[in-house]
């Protein structure tokens, strides 16, 4: 049978029984089972022992050990984070930090899975999940803990992201880019032209012609790759903001019905699934680095691949406008405290050391690799040769700047960050399964309405999944 | 042997107390591992609850079920599970032990090597599931980078073009059931085969004598001689047909289009997608009901052949 997450159901997991021993003949059957019995409730009871409050728990000596849990991605990204814990433990005798990783497409689900008190102290937390985790009483907030320095030093979309109700949940070393990465010598080759910044962007529908004309010059027949190999949280962060550029929101005033399955979404997913006989399975993850596309949708980490293995043929391109402007998608992992534990200033202390400008500028683009992500401190993007305006993914920073906030998506605003409600996980799970039912082919309206229901089903259920305080 | 008892009721008493004693471990791994769970499967159904959450669960008497089984919006994907698991046991189940039992006819020989052909043919079950799903995702990967699409390519010297077998409904739901049939009947051909061995050869030296054909052998000496062990076969691999889920979770997560969705992995998603306990709960309470029955019923029917055997 398979496994269910790194520690199983909470408080189960504790209350296993190995085999019990038993001595022949001299105790009464009946009462070594009562009291068997009576020790298993009682194992039970003990291990489910009660839940915990969202409130902020005394942050603790400041000194001892923490527990680190991380996202396990790109490789460049991986080494980064171990050689930086291991730096921040060797730099000081105070606080000893021990690493964990979990692999990213099951980040969201493990952090789900696991209650309070067996979270690590640190937690590397996606973005949009945030308020669903302080809401469970995963994380608490931080204005106290973390220095004002590394506070101000933010840049506005990851502050944007991480605060809730006016208090600080999260600093961040990253923020991301989502774009359209494309080979120049097969885009040529098909007399494709296409766009050099969000300027010129494609239309819809000019972009649809496009994916014909590569792919008719392609001995493959397929022009794009759109990462249908990646699980997890992928096709949510690659492909909600078409709901946006379509001119729709995925919910407003509480309700998804009447907006996900508005008449432009339904529209702009017709189109997308007409690119269903362009699009390479993927299955080998590498159809862009082995020439087999001309194009590929997907996010920053790829950058250092691509870029290796394209050079000076990559090229960079903003996705195309479904009515009403070119959006992309905004918001990433980052890093929070899990305050119930109690070791709240010495987990702070950390998250000092990771927010540093030459960690944060290691972990996007140093010398182990990096991961092309966009620098998520001021003085670390101002800096960066990747992000500076003669370089390769200066449009990943241009989208952030002009990044929707969390008003409107109007149509010159670019980079929009997904529903930041506790309830979340629920959009994204729903949102991605009918996305990609629609995809295979699927009635786009009747995927979409059922993907609103089951959203305002399950907010109600949840009393709108409202945020205390 | 006769041991005379030191008297029949004292020693009636000493061996229902060391049965008991010795049933205890047993006994107690199934109230942890089964009755509890259960128990409170059936409390968690009826309640609101997100998985690891610091929050405590909600009320929801039997709202959960209502929406499993009669509103459109949750039932439409729980009765698909319900019919695509049942074509698969319906498929599976004479499939894979037809296969399995011509093999162990095929390997009931005693030829030079017998035990290395039937060490091949075991080979596939010692692969956990997940590792033979990701392997046969590979085989079947669309386009030229298939392993099968590019053999079929080759044998059909290009009348046969590249297909996705588990991209399309048609086709993804045979897909699954080959690659479990593939990795589970060797276990199946390994019981028959001794059910096979436990027949006398005598029977089938009187048989020859009498000048009976290898068909009429086969049908009159061999079925009967294995219907013990084909009732025993038919029962576990049905129950296990039902627990369908790590094939689809890794080759198709559920698709395409709700074609290989099984009630199993509607409950793993529900509780761990969406974290909805209160509904995974729902689920496998339901399921376990339907396949309570289905157990019972086998046993039944298949109780009275063997009253008559």
């Amino acid at each position: 049978m398979g496994q269910f997450g790194p520690n199983g159901p909470g408080c189960f997991g504790q209350a296993q029984i190995g085999g019990t021993t038993t001595e022949v003949d001299n105790v009464k059957p009946g009462s070594r089972l009562a009291s068997t019995t009576a020790a298993f409730a009682l194992l039970l009871a003990v291990g489910c022992g009660g839940g915990t409050t969202n409130a902020t728990v005394n942050g603790g000596s400041g000194k001892g050990t923490i527990v680190v849990w991380a996202d396990q991605s790109q490789s460049g990204q991986d080494k980064a984070t171990q050689a930086e814990v291991a730096a921040f433990n060797a730099s000081q005798t105070d606080v000893k930090a021990v690493l964990k990783f979990i692999p990213d497409a099951d980040l969201d689900k493990t952090n789900q899975a696991t209650s309070p008190k067996e979270l690590g102290d640190v937690v590397q937390v996606d973005g949009p999940y945030m308020q669903a985790w302080i809401r469970e009483g995963k994380l608490g907030p931080i204005n106290g803990l973390v220095s004002a320095q590394t506070i101000q030093n933010q840049i506005p979309s990851v502050i944007a992201q991480d605060t809730v109700n006016g208090k600080l949940y999260m600093v961040a070393q990253i923020d991301s880019g989502l774009g359209i990465y494309g080979n120049k010598a097969l885009l040529g080759a098909a007399g494709i032209t296409y766009p050099t910044g969000l300027d010129n962007v494609w239309t819809a529908d000019q972009f649809t012609a496009d994916l014909a004309k590569l792919a008719a010059k392609n001995p493959s027949g397929k022009a794009l790759d759109l990462k249908l190999n990646y699980q997890g949280e992928w096709p949510t962060y690659g492909f909600l903001p078409i709901v946006y550029s379509a001119g729709s929101t995925v919910m407003t005033g509480g309700k998804a019905a009447g907006h996900l399955d508005s008449t432009q979404v339904v529209a702009a997913a017709k189109t997308f699934a007409s690119w269903k006989p362009y699009v390479d399975a993927n299955t080998d993850d590498s159809a862009f680095v082995k020439g087999r596309v001309a194009m590929s949708w997907v996010g920053h980490w790829v950058y250092p691949a691509y870029s290796k293995a394209l050079g000076s043929n990559l090229v960079v391109m903003p996705l195309p406008d479904f009515g009403n402007g070119t959006k992309t998608g905004q918001g990433s992992i980052a890093w929070g405290i899990n305050t119930s534990r109690g070791n709240g200033k010495a987990a702070a202390k950390l998250l000092d050391f990771f927010a540093n400008d030459a960690n944060v500028t290691d972990y996007t683009s140093g010398a182990v690799d990096g991961d092309g992500a966009v620098p998520a401190t001021k003085t670390a993007l101002a800096e960066s040769t990747l992000y500076a305006p003669s370089g390769p993914l200066y449009l990943f920073a241009q989208q952030l700047n002009k990044t929707c906030g969390s008003g409107p998506a109007t149509k010159d605003c670019v980079a929009v960050p997904r529903p930041q409600t506790p309830g979340y996980p629920v959009i994204s799970s729903d949102f991605s399964a009918a996305w990609f039912n629609i995809f295979n082919g699927a009635d786009p309206q009747a995927e979409l309405t059922k993907a609103a229901q089951l959203i305002d089903t399950d907010f109600q259920d949840n009393g709108g999944y409202q945020l205390s305080g | 042997m006769l041991l005379r008892p030191k008297t029949p009721v004292a020693s009636v008493q000493q061996d229902t107390g060391a049965a008991v004693v010795m049933v205890i471990p047993a006994f107690l791994g199934l109230l942890a591992f089964v009755a509890v769970p259960f128990l409170l499967a059936i409390f968690l159904s009826t309640q609101n609850l997100h998985f690891g959450s610091g929050l405590g669960p909600t009320w929801m008497g039997l709202e959960q079920y209502r929406r499993l089984l009669l509103d459109p919006l949750f039932s439409a994907d729980f009765y698909r599970a319900l019919i695509n698991n049942a074509t698969f046991a319906v498929v599976v189940v004479p499939a894979q032990t037809g296969l399995a039992l011509a093999i162990a006819l095929l390997l009931n020989r005693s030829l030079r090597g017998m035990p290395i052909f039937r060490t091949f043919f075991f080979m596939p079950v010692v692969f956990p599931m997940a590792l033979v799903s990701v392997i046969w995702k590979l085989i079947y990967a669309p386009d030229d980078v298939g392993m099968l699409n590019t053999v079929l390519k080759v044998v059909s010297f290009g009348h046969i073009q590249p297909h996705d077998f588990l991209g399309d409904p048609k086709t993804a739901m045979a897909a699954i059931i080959v690659t479990s049939i593939w990795s589970g009947v060797g276990f199946q051909m390994v019981i028959l085969l001794a059910g096979l061995q436990s027949i006398s050869g005598s029977l089938y030296e009187a048989a020859a004598i009498d000048k009976a054909g290898k068909w009429q052998q086969f049908w009159n000496i061999t079925m009967p001689g294995l219907r013990n062990t084909l009732v025993f076969v038919v029962m576990v691999t049905t129950i296990l047909s039902l627990r369908l889920f790590d094939q689809v979770y890794i080759m198709t997560r559920g698709g395409p289009l709700n074609a290989t969705t099984t009630v199993m992995y509607q409950a793993v998603t529900a509780a761990f997608d969406r974290g909805n306990i209160g509904n995974a709960a729902a689920i496998t309470v339901v399921f376990f009901v339907l396949v309570l029955a289905i157990a019972l019923i086998q046993r039944w029917f298949l109780r009275e052949e063997r009253e008559i055997a």
